[in-house]
């Protein structure tokens, strides 16, 4: 037995402490240094962790499209690329679960409610929907190998909707604002600080999210690799059975 | 400042749901690694 | 060899029972059915969300005394309360609007923001129950515009209004 190392290496350990300190950084800048906004005043202090929580979950949702698309057209089919593919999945769940929650609060603060059925919140709403349906798929049952194939086709045809959630803004009538950074018009609409604060956020969650990828696709080999024992043992059992 | 509750509640809220998440993957992972042989752990 | 399921008689050493596993079905079913409403019930309202100001009794499904959401920028000097209700001015491309609203609006509600406010038509005023505010994707540092604030102010008025 391999012992008690778990599923963490010295890189992984030196990229969670930088990961940490970034989001130690990231709280004193978005909740103290960074000014308030003339309109929504600290209220604003919301989009740092709010932005970041949704820009991870499109990163992780464009990982598991690109692993599972990697899996299917390979001539190699690993497994590894199926795992990195659920791990991520399960990861940009998290994050657009924390990225709904924090965005309600926040427009309660801005516009008055929770929530509403606009074209932004309704297709988020739905890409949420979409992916938990994603990771009940991948726990249907069956070989890894039909798992990872019948997850890898939703994966390919759910990242369709990405685009649809990020450009809802402009292409409907929405009560959410536009983005500030990536936006057609290319202009960026925040101030010094704010801007800053917010750019922290993304790579801060970026990196989170890749220190949280390794370990979590470890956890699914070893997890993969025990179902494999578990039924190796039943068939030599059931072989000596039948040699006896 | 304005709206404290709805902000630090918020940003608490990240903290408390990804680092749950966080220490569940780890401990997940260390739970398994104590049963598991060099070979099916490539990383080490 | 026999492969047919049989019952363990010694814990531990029994090979792994393919259960049928319910709870992701259960997952998978209430996904579908979610992702079903919300496609059915609110994906037609939601790429529509609202009507301009200027769309008032022109464009389809923006007449008549029926309940819509009207979509303006609150004109400047126009917010009156009393009553326990707001009244205030919508502006959008050069039409205006008078909204009655049986509350004290929430948010950032203010003057020159552009706001959504759900309700129908009662002899030329827009009767509303709900008001959302639609602020923009501009974030202004509050220090940086005390020097000229009022300036900045009227000059975001006139842009809001489209």
């Amino acid at each position: 037995m391999a012992g008690q190392s778990g599923t963490g290496t010295s890189a992984t350990r030196r990229l969670g402490i930088l990961v940490i300190l970034m989001l130690a950084t990231l709280a004193l800048c978005g909740l103290w240094f960074s000014a308030e906004d003339v309109v929504q005043g600290s209220t604003v202090r919301i989009m740092y962790i709010h932005v970041p929580s949704i820009w991870t979950a499109y990163i992780a949702f464009g990982l598991t499209a690109l692993c599972s698309g990697v899996y299917l057209s390979g001539k190699n089919r690993s497994l590894s690329w199926d795992r990195v593919a659920g791990a991520a999945g399960e990861i940009g769940v998290l994050f657009v679960a924390v990225s709904l929650v924090t965005g309600s609060m926040w427009g309660r603060l801005t516009w008055g409610t929770y929530w509403v059925w606009d074209a932004r919140l309704t297709s988020t709403a739905f890409l949420f929907i979409t992916y938990v349906g994603y990771l009940a798929v991948r726990q249907l049952g069956g070989t890894h190998r039909q798992r990872a194939r019948r997850s890898s086709v939703l994966a390919l045809l759910a990242i369709l909707e990405i685009p649809l959630v990020h450009f809802s803004v402009t292409l409907w009538r929405s009560l959410h604002q536009e983005a500030s950074v990536a936006n057609p018009n290319a202009k960026v609409e925040l101030d010094g600080l704010m801007l800053f604060s917010l750019f922290l956020g993304l790579v801060a969650f970026t990196m989170l999210f890749v220190w949280l990828v390794l370990h979590r696709q470890r956890a699914m080999m070893l997890e993969d690799a025990f179902s494999d024992r578990g039924l190796d043992v039943a068939i030599t059992a059931r072989r000596n059975e039948a040699g006896a | 400042m304005e709206h404290a509750s709805f902000i630090f509640g918020s940003w608490g809220i990240t903290a408390v749901s990804v680092g749950a998440y966080a220490i569940w993957v780890l401990r997940r992972g260390r739970e398994l690694a104590k049963h598991a042989t060099r070979e099916e752990m490539p990383w080490t | 060899m026999d492969l047919t399921p049989r019952t363990a008689t010694e814990p531990g050493a029994q090979p792994p029972v393919r259960k049928r596993r319910w709870l992701p079905i259960l997952i998978v079913v209430a996904a579908l059915l979610g992702g079903g409403v919300i496609v059915t019930q609110f994906l037609t309202s939601a790429i529509d969300y609202y009507c301009n100001v200027d769309e008032i009794g022109v464009r389809p499904g923006c007449e008549g005394e029926r309940r819509m959401r009207v979509q303006g920028v609150v004109e400047q000097s126009s917010i009156k309360q009393g009553d326990g209700g707001t009244t205030f001015v919508l502006d959008f491309n050069k039409k205006t609007l008078k909204v009655a609203y049986s509350g004290d609006p929430g948010g950032v509600f203010q003057e020159c923001i552009p706001v959504i406010a759900h309700g129908r038509m009662v002899n030329g005023v827009f009767e509303s129950d709900r008001i959302e505010v639609k602020h923009s994707n501009q974030y202004v540092e509050k220090n940086a515009t005390r020097i000229d604030e009022s300036n900045k102010e009227a000059a975001a008025c006139s842009v809001l209004k489209g």
